[in-house]
């Protein structure tokens, strides 16, 4: 027996119940990075391959990038990172509140994230006239950042389903309690980066703050509402089932949190900042 | 928040707290980005800027899988696993951006006006 498990602790790093020494949950999980590596890596091929033979009327990327709002959503999402490496440390001290704490700021920054994809999107669609189907650019550009979006939206999902998790009591189920939680996550969460982030945006850019309230104002109520909501559920009473013990889920889904942020290192450098020089 | 919830932070049998050591780490991953938006805007030879950007974010990714996803402190066969998947994407990126990258694969648009003469 090793002297982890003789004192009584918790190895988060290696698992002594199986052949290989590491958790089967985290071998998954790395299995399956190692395979998503592959889909991302022909993504950006084809976009590369596309920029080096650009066909005739091609849409110039440097007259429709807004480099200082991707620079902002690249440094939002490395933040968010660092949120979940300190939700996965919270919580490998026992620590829940604070593994509660830091999801939910890592949360709050993938929707920040998305919202400015939406942003985004929605720009060069409706501004910049370029859309999925009207250039090569617009195919493969739609195409992998969209992607990258979905794997981060599902990111934020898993979150929340992490988060919910952690309100699980320890006597009786609480099932219907928790999937309303989860609601109210979920509708908390989209109204942000499907309207509350883009709006304000907007607003920086110069929208009225009156005219976006006005505009917006159903599902920003919805999501006030939700909110409350999420914190409602969110009082503690009683002893819950979470604990240190669960570090390795957190670890799981931090890892592919992680992935998706190391995917847009690298699609931001090959596909914005390459095109400026 | 209950007591029990958390409780075990003060039980002592944990491994050292990384807080310190992230935030360091996120700090030069955030001014490293920063300088990587400034240089596209240097006035330095094409090739300069372009290795440049390659190894910060180089950087930056081996950073983010050694650190943050702890593959430093796991046991060497994730990192081993999670290299197949890479070199097998890298492998298949720079196959198809030297196929593709040759002049028969311009697209036959282009060369449009040649064919007609």
């Amino acid at each position: 027996m090793s002297s982890h498990a003789a004192a009584g602790q918790i190895d988060h790093h290696h698992d002594h119940t199986t052949a290989t020494g590491i958790p089967n949950k985290k071998l998954l999980w790395w299995a399956f990075l190692a395979s998503d590596c592959m889909f991302f890596g022909t993504l950006i091929s084809t976009h590369l391959v596309y920029r080096l033979n650009p066909p005739p009327g091609n849409a110039i990327p440097t007259q429709i990038f807004n480099i200082e709002l991707t620079s902002f959503s690249t440094f939002i999402l490395l933040m968010s990172s660092l949120l979940m490496a300190l939700a996965v440390n919270a919580i490998q001290r026992g620590n829940v509140k604070s593994t509660r704490v830091m999801l939910l700021g890592t949360m709050f920054f993938g929707c920040i994230f998305l919202g400015g994809q939406v942003f985004e999107f929605t720009h060069f669609v409706m501004v910049k006239k370029m859309t999925l189907s009207n250039s090569i650019f617009g195919s493969t550009f739609f195409t992998l950042t969209g992607t990258h979006g979905t794997h981060v939206a599902i990111g934020v999902l898993l979150l929340g389903m992490m988060y919910v998790r952690t309100f699980k009591p320890t006597s009786g189920n609480g099932l219907l309690r928790n999937f309303a939680h989860l609601g109210a996550v979920c509708i908390t969460m989209a109204v942000s980066f499907i309207w509350f982030v883009p709006g304000m945006i907007e607003v920086v850019y110069g929208l009225p703050l009156g005219e976006f309230l006005r505009h917006h104002a159903v599902p920003l109520s919805v999501g006030v509402a939700a909110f409350i909501a999420v914190l409602w559920f969110g009082r503690t009473s009683g002893t819950v089932e979470f604990g240190e013990q669960n570090a390795g889920d957190v670890e799981a889904i931090g890892l592919y949190w992680h992935f998706v942020d190391i995917v847009w290192i690298i699609i931001f450098t090959a596909v914005y900042l390459l095109e400026y020089l | 928040m209950s007591a029990p919830a958390t409780a075990p932070a003060e039980a002592g049998h944990h491994e050292p707290s990384k807080f310190h050591y992230f935030i360091a780490l996120a700090m030069v991953l955030a001014v490293i980005t920063g300088v990587e938006v400034v240089l596209v805007y240097m006035p330095l030879a094409k090739w300069i800027v372009t290795t440049a950007l390659c190894v910060l974010s180089a950087f930056k990714f081996l950073c983010v899988i050694f650190i943050f996803m702890h593959l430093k402190w796991d046991k060497v066969f994730c990192t081993i696993l999670f290299f197949i998947g890479l070199i097998l994407a890298g492998g298949t990126m720079w196959a198809l951006l030297h196929l593709f990258g040759a002049d028969a694969a311009k697209p036959l648009t282009s060369n449009l006006g040649l064919l007609v003469l």
